[in-house]
This record gives structure tokens, C-alpha cells and sequence, in this order.
């Protein structure tokens, strides 16, 4: 009887073991086949010449409302189903015109004026007008969320005619045509947005209801349309059947949310996913050599700097030059792209490579511990100094600033500068501090707004990032006259001739140094082409086609 | 009579219990430091007096703290559990798009450590300090004592990416889409679809996470199991059972399994209010759109009516439990009945 027992409970583990591995096999096989129901998607590799393709990003989103789209991933799903007047279609090139015709400055640059191109039809067969550029920009403006920033130097917009945009701006801006490629000033269809309780009225902040709408359906022209969002889970989009351009040859895009960089390089691997957004140099040494599967390794655009205040009150010592360029020469730049992963870059100054105008790279032999010491003691701190250096919770592009601020605590011990780490949470008490220029020493990011080099004039004295650092227009009168001449600057080779006089005279002074530029790791399936970083949009999904 | 009295008791003791819930969390919410502007606004945004009033107006944020509670308890009264301040999403609706997630991985976890905890738990018992015993107990141990993302990585590793014997993560593979929200959790609505093959795959999909989830309460259960019925089969009523000849099947499924399994029942409760509250580690791991993500990102965010509404969500889940628990422990034991 003891015995029957013991076979009786060990059959029912057996047979719950069986029907554990008949699920994964139950599912593998329609993986494999597609068959129960294959129209309704595909899973990379396993389904061969599929149209679908499967994207992992790493992270959720609060909206898809591009009137509010301000985090990292949303662009991706905004580009594929909106349009902009201008696009990059190429990471480090100029914008250029995607639904406008033709543009033209006025003389004194103050005005800008854009002619659509014919025939555009938005995703509801509604032809598109100027009124919809309109309303798509003052809504953004008015709902005056995380985005709004966006339209500042637009005064006032009028439409002539059913073709034609002209802009009136506040101030010649040098960066409009790349502020007007930006995900929140993507084109609305306004008559289904207004449908669902959108408008462009100045009370928009308060009487606009059509967010929830756009948070789960597209209303614009792109080559896509969203047809499902889960949040926190995925995103589906399916071709636009009445999209006015030519389109790829992918049908459809299932967007997973994966957070995990190690479920990512499995999920590639086995081919349930085509492109992994998020992947990290260790899981990125796994994939290398893996067959079917191509990797890219680049830089972007968010840089992680450094920053001493120039006011004494918080900076203490580190506010005075020579402690500041003593500090620059310290560090150890190629130590730091090792810690940040391949791909990692240190700009030359305070634009970062890869955008127009930049100066490229710093130079590895820049750094220089002798020198670092001697300008030390000139600054009368020949036996060294001690300094707190604050760091928030956040990470830059994965990459967590405690880890920069480790190495930069090791790479100053060796000039004598004792380091004393203070981590401080982002929501409290840093992010504050921050913004109200109270951090003495402490290693930050800053991800580009959006893509274009004037983002860094901030970084000029009297910018907002200037003045976090506490260095105001009245310390340093000519940079920080060249923003204005740079905001002017509409042609190409007059603001490139600024934007370098700017790099060359913050390489070795002021309050900021550029220390690095993350990284991104992109690991795809080799079925496709096409696939490149984007810092506008994380992924163009419109240019990727399937061999 | 005496049966509605009871229940009235629960429910005024629940509502009490919820409203203090509710008043501790937002009070600590409000006390620990975290300014929901700075987590939710970019930095261009915070530097606009205007954009940062009206996104405080907007949530309410720039009402004192005392009018923020009045108006919060009004809504809560009201079954409105606010506006998330990540999401701009009533809490309501986002708890009812996340929890149906983590009920079906958690039900299906603590079904996995019941059925094998107990079964582990009756088999290291009565062969008492053999062979097998020794290996359940191994077993039990390390289910209590191993770290579950480490177990969820490791899970995922081999049995999805080196032998693909088990999908891999998210809740239903590429080849289907979602079904038509019912109960949200998969399995079912597939099935109310209709749609055999999809709610086996939706099933497949919780063997990884379910068993990283179950490892822990299922080696508790095991040890509660084998200690209890250890001690109940040393007691004269089992010595007396033995010695009228019952057989020994007979003597532990009918006699002593039943008084065995009571404190098993607390330890199952415990297990399930834990697991509904949601687990941030494996839901990230396994792409699971649970609770415990929403949490988590909630937290990041200063979100405090969606943290409020996690917080009180669980509450709710330990209460009910208790309440079924105290109810089987009657149907267990007739002697829990009459007191």
C-alpha cells in the first residue's frame, strides 16, 4: 500500500511535467508554422519571409499624444504614424522636407514660410491642409505639457492658403527646421482629433480630452497606423492603407516593451524579436559571432558632463579656473568610454559628435596627471583639496552616473583631489537642487531635446544649463553673445563658424566638461536592412525593409 | 443570523481598516521626500513657471495638504481612486488593466505550490528521514532561499534559450494577438474566445514565470506540510486510528492530512496576498504587465494616487484572503466552526 502511494504521487508530478512541456511545444510549433493564426502576426526568423517585424525597447511610456510625447521611445511609434514638415532621414545630416514642398526665410530671418506638398491624405482619407499644421502646433503649444518648449520662438503662424504655413517667428532661429521635425509638432488629422475632444485653443490645458484617444489610436499620415497599444506590454502597427508616399516592404511592426537587456539578447537569439533596442555590452559579447544576428555599436547624442559651480558659495574650490581645468586634465576620458561601452565617445567640447559644426573627439592624450597637478598648485592647492561630489539615482542611456562618479573620485585621488561621493534621489532633493544651481561638484546628463547642436547653447553662460552652474552672461560677455549670433546664424556654414569658436573656447575652461557620449547597442536580425540608431527617433522604422 | 452578523463585522472591519490603509499611505506618501513635478516634467518643462503651474493645477498639487486628503478621501468614497499623474489615466482603470495580469501568474503560481508543496510535503513525511526526504527537503530549502530574479534568469536561460522547451517571455506568443479583454486574463478570455490554441499558448507562457514565483511559497508550504503531519501522526487519535487497522493511506488522507493542512492554509493566504501584490523583479524579467511594475513605475515617478492605489489594492487582497482563510479553516475543522 506504502508503495502504491508513492507511485500514485509520482505519476501525477510526471504528468504535471508533461503538460508543462506540452504548452512550450504546443507553442513552438505555431511559431514555427504560424499556423492557428498567422495572419495576425509573426515571430521574426521563425515565420522566414513574414512581413511583420518585432522590436524590443526597453521601457513603457506615458503617452503616445504627440502633443505630449517628450521620453525617450514615443518618437519611435510617432514617426511611424505621423509626419512632420521636415524629417531627418539621416541620424547626422541636416532635416529635410518630408510633408513640405518647398521653404523660404524672410531677409531678417523672422520669417519662415512652408508650402505642403500635394496629395498628402491622412490615414482617415482626409486630405491634409495648412489648417492642420496649424492646429497641430498650436494644440502642442497650448496644452503647454513637457513639449511646449518646442514652439517658443514661434510667435505666429497663418495660413494664406490650403497649401501654404507661414511662420512668424519671436527671434531668428537658426534650429527651426530641425525644431519642426520634432514627434510633438507631428501633423494631426485635426478633424478626428477635434472629433475626440482635441483643440488648438489657447484653454487647451484644460479643455482638450482627446489625449486618451491618441493614447490608443493614431490620427496622422504617416506610414502606419496604431492599431493596438497595451501599455507597458506592446504596441502594434499595421501599414496605412492610404499612405500618400512609398512605402517599405514590413506590413506590420509589434513593438514588445522588454526592460531586461539579458531578455532582449535571448529573445533576438531565438528569433521571437528582429531588433533589440536596449541591449548592453555584456549581453552584446553573447550575441557576437551569433549567426543571423548583426550588431551596431555608436554613440548618441546624450553626453555625460561634468559640472563644478562657478559660484563660490556652492562650488567651493572647484569654482576657481585653474581647480577647473586641473580637474579636466585629470580625468581619464578613455577609462570612462571602457566603463560606458564600445561605442562611446568623448566629444572634443561642448557639441557633441555628430552634429553640424561638432569638432569631432578629444583627444585620448588630453589627459595629463603632471600637468593636472602643477595647475593644482598654481591654484594654491598644492597638497590637494577635498570636495563632495553629488550624484543623482538616474542612469544615462543604462549607464549609471554613480559608476562615472566612482571612476572620477579614482581618476582625481591620483592629483590629490579626496572625492567624497553624495548620492542624492533624483525626485528628492537633486533634480531641485539642480535646477536652482545649488550643486557644487556633480556628474550629470543631458539627452538631446531635440536634434539639433543649438541644444547646447544652454550650456553658454547665461543658458539654463549655464546657470545651474552659475555662470552667468556678465562672467564671460562674448560666449555668451554667441548665442544670439548663433540663433541667427540660418545659414549652414555662418552658424557652423560660431558653433566652433563656442567648442574651442570651452575645451579647456568653464564650469562643464563633456566627459563621454553614451552609447547605444543595437542587436538585429540580419533578415532586415536598414536598421541604423537615431537619436531623433531611436529607430526609424520607416526606412527598415526585409531583405 | 448568526452567519450575516459575522459577515456585517468583516465588512465594517474592512472599510475601517481600508480607510486607515489609505490615511497611512498618504501620509507617508506626502512625509517622504519626492516632488512629483521634478520626476514627471522635463527639464526644459521646469524651467516654465508657466507649464510647471499648470501641470500643479492639473493634478492638484497646488492645493495644501490637508485639502489634497479631504478631496482625496471624498473621491475614495466615491470608488475614484484619482488621476495617475504618469499616466494621466483614472488609477481605477489602470489597476484594472494591470492586476488581471498579476491575478492569473499569481493563481497559477500558488496553484503550482499547493499541489506540489503538499504533495512534497505528505511524501517527506511518511518516509521520514530517507533518501527522498532528504531531497524534498533540499529542494524546499533552496525554493525558500533562492533569490528570484537570479532563479528567473537562470529559468529563462536554459529551458527558453538553450533548449527552447518553453516560450519565452510576455504573455502570449508573437503568432497571437491579445484577446478581446473579458477578465484580462488571458487564458480565460482566449478560451471565452473560443481559441483553444491561444489560451494553451496564453498557459505555456505562465509555466517559467509561475514556477519562479511558486519556488518560494511552494517551499514553505513543503516544510509546513511535512512538520504538521509529522506532529498530527505521533497524536493518540492517529496511534488509536493505526491500532484499529486503518490502513495507512486511509489513516493520513482521512485522519490526519485534514488537521495537517490548517496552518498549511495560513501559509498558502500569506503566499497569495504576496504574490498578488505583484513581483517587480519577475515581471521585468519575464515581460510581465503586472502590478508590481505599475508600482514600481509609479514609484519612479512620484505617482502617489497610483502608489495609493497599489497600497490599498494590497490591503484589500490580505483582507479578503484572511477572510476566505478563516472561513476554509471551518470548512477544515468543524471544531474552528463551533468556536
Amino acid at each position: 500500500m506504502k508503495k502504491r502511494f508513492l507511485a500514485i504521487a509520482l505519476s501525477l508530478v510526471m504528468a504535471a511535467g508533461c503538460v508543462a512541456c506540452g504548452g512550450g511545444t504546443d507553442n513552438a510549433s505555431e511559431g514555427g508554422s504560424g499556423s492557428a493564426e498567422g495572419t495576425e502576426g509573426a515571430a521574426g526568423t521563425s515565420e522566414g519571409g513574414s512581413g511583420t517585424v518585432v522590436v524590443a525597447m526597453g521601457a513603457g511610456f506615458s503617452t503616445l499624444d504627440p502633443g505630449y510625447v517628450y521620453e525617450k521611445y514615443p518618437p519611435l511609434i510617432v514617426n511611424a504614424c505621423y509626419e512632420n514638415l521636415f524629417k531627418f532621414y539621416d541620424n547626422e545630416g541636416a532635416p529635410e522636407p518630408c510633408l513640405a514642398d518647398t521653404y523660404e526665410f524672410s531677409e531678417d530671418n523672422l520669417t519662415l514660410t512652408v508650402k505642403l506638398k500635394d496629395g498628402i491624405t491622412f490615414a482617415s482619407g482626409n486630405t491634409m491642409t495648412s489648417a492642420d499644421v496649424l492646429f497641430s502646433i498650436n494644440r502642442c503649444k497650448n496644452l503647454q505639457g513637457n513639449p511646449a518648449f518646442i514652439a517658443d520662438t514661434i510667435q505666429s503662424m497663418e495660413a494664406p492658403d490650403e497649401k501654404t504655413i507661414v511662420f512668424h517667428l519671436t527671434q531668428p532661429d537658426s534650429a527651426i527646421l530641425s525644431k519642426l521635425t520634432y514627434s510633438a509638432l507631428a501633423v494631426l488629422d485635426s478633424a478626428v482629433v477635434k472629433e475626440h475632444g482635441g483643440t488648438d485653443a489657447e484653454d487647451a490645458s484644460t479643455t482638450d480630452t482627446a489625449q486618451a484617444y491618441l493614447d490608443t489610436a493614431s490620427a496622422g499620415s504617416g506610414m502606419y497606423v496604431m492599431t493596438s497599444y497595451i501599455p507597458d506590454e506592446e504596441v502594434v502597427l499595421e501599414k496605412n492603407p492610404n499612405y500618400w508616399g512609398e512605402a517599405t516592404n514590413v506590413d506590420k511592426y509589434i513593438i514588445k516593451i522588454q526592460p531586461d537587456a539579458n531578455t532582449q539578447m535571448m529573445t533576438l537569439s531565438t528569433g521571437d524579436i528582429d531588433v533589440a533596442l536596449n541591449m548592453t555590452d555584456d549581453t552584446m559579447a553573447e550575441l557576437s559571432g551569433a549567426e543571423g544576428v548583426e550588431i551596431i555599436n555608436a554613440a548618441t547624442k546624450t553626453v555625460g558632463f561634468v559640472m563644478m559651480n562657478m559660484n563660490e558659495t556652492y562650488g567651493g574650490p572647484v569654482s576657481n579656473p585653474k581647480v577647473q581645468q586641473a580637474i579636466r586634465k585629470a580625468l581619464d576620458y578613455s577609462g570612462m568610454q571602457i566603463i560606458c561601452g564600445e561605442g562611446t565617445l568623448t566629444p572634443y567640447s561642448v557639441i557633441q559628435s555628430g552634429f553640424m559644426g561638432s569638432k569631432g573627439e578629444r583627444a585620448a592624450e588630453y589627459t595629463n596627471v603632471e600637468e593636472a597637478k602643477a595647475l593644482l598648485a598654481e591654484a594654491g592647492y598644492a597638497d590637494g583639496l577635498d570636495v563632495d561630489l553629488t550624484v543623482s539615482d538616474l542612469d544615462m542611456e543604462g549607464i549609471l552616473l554613480t559608476d562615472l562618479a566612482q571612476k572620477i573620485k579614482d581618476d582625481l585621488s591620483q592629483i590629490g583631489i579626496n572625492v567624497n561621493i553624495v548620492s542624492q534621489p533624483w525626485a528628492a532633493g537633486y533634480g531641485d537642487a539642480y535646477r536652482d544651481g545649488t550643486l557644487g561638484f556633480t556628474v550629470m546628463y543631458w539627452g538631446t531635446d531635440y536634434n539639433d547642436p543649438n541644444v547646447q547653447l544652454e550650456f553658454l553662460p547665461g543658458g539654463v544649463v549655464g546657470l545651474r552652474a552659475g555662470w552667468t552672461a556678465e562672467m564671460a560677455p562674448e560666449l555668451a553673445a554667441m548665442y544670439q549670433e548663433t540663433m541667427s546664424a540660418t545659414d549652414n556654414n555662418d552658424r557652423t563658424a560660431v558653433l566652433e569658436k563656442i567648442q574651442d573656447a570651452m575645451y579647456e575652461d568653464g564650469p562643464f566638461i563633456m566627459a563621454v557620449q553614451a552609447p547605444a547597442h543595437i542587436g538585429y536580425n540580419t533578415r532586415l536592412e536598414g536598421v541604423a540608431i537615431s537619436d531623433p527617433y531611436a529607430l526609424d522604422v520607416t526606412l527598415i525593409n526585409i531583405k | 443570523m448568526e452567519r450575516l452578523k459575522f459577515t456585517g463585522k468583516r465588512l465594517i472591519y474592512l472599510a475601517v481598516m481600508l480607510f486607515g490603509v489609505a490615511t497611512l499611505v498618504f501620509i507617508l506618501t506626502k512625509m517622504i521626500p519626492g516632488d512629483p513635478t521634478v520626476a514627471n516634467l522635463s527639464q526644459r518643462a521646469l524651467n516654465d513657471p508657466e507649464v510647471v503651474a499648470a501641470y500643479k493645477a492639473k493634478y492638484g498639487l497646488d492645493q495644501p495638504i490637508f485639502v489634497q486628503y479631504v478631496l482625496y478621501i471624498k473621491n475614495l468614497l466615491q470608488f475614484d481612486l484619482g488621476t495617475s499623474i504618469r499616466t494621466n489615466k483614472p488609477v481605477l482603470s489602470e489597476l484594472a488593466r494591470c492586476y488581471p495580469a498579476t491575478i492569473e501568474l499569481a493563481l497559477f503560481a500558488i496553484l503550482l505550490a499547493a499541489v506540489f508543496g503538499i504533495l512534497f510535503g505528505v511524501i517527506s513525511a511518511i518516509r521520514r528521514n530517507s533518501i527522498l526526504d532528504q531531497l524534498v527537503r533540499a529542494v524546499s530549502v533552496t525554493g525558500v532561499s533562492i533569490p528570484s530574479f537570479w532563479f528567473a534568469l537562470l529559468v529563462l536561460y536554459f529551458f527558453y534559450y538553450k533548449m527552447h522547451i518553453f516560450p519565452g517571455p510576455g504573455r502570449l506568443s508573437n503568432s497571437f494577438s491579445a484577446p478581446a479583454t473579458v477578465t484580462g486574463m488571458y487564458v480565460l478570455d482566449s478560451l471565452l474566445e473560443g481559441n483553444l490554441p491561444k489560451a494553451l499558448d496564453a498557459l505555456s507562457h505562465l509555466i517559467l514565470p509561475g514556477t519562479v514565483l511558486a519556488a518560494f511559497t511552494m517551499g514553505l508550504i513543503t516544510r509546513t506540510t511535512r512538520s504538521n503531519l509529522l506532529d498530527v501522526m505521533s497524536t493518540d487519535y492517529i496511534r488509536t486510528a493505526r491500532a484499529k487497522g486503518l490502513s495507512r493511506t486511509r489513516l493520513i488522507l482521512s485522519h490526519a492530512l485534514g488537521n495537517a493542512l490548517i496552518p498549511v492554509l495560513t501559509v498558502i493566504g500569506l503566499g497569495l496576498g504576496n504574490l498578488l501584490g505583484g513581483m517587480v523583479l519577475v515581471e521585468t524579467i519575464f515581460n510581465w504587465p503586472g502590478v508590481g511594475q505599475f508600482a514600481y513605475e509609479s514609484v519612479l515617478s512620484a505617482d502617489f494616487p497610483s502608489i495609493i492605489g497599489v497600497a490599498l489594492l494590497i490591503a484589500l487582497n490580505y483582507m479578503i484572503i484572511n477572510t476566505v482563510v478563516d472561513i476554509l479553516y471551518g470548512v477544515i475543522d468543524p471544531r474552528v466552526r463551533c468556536r
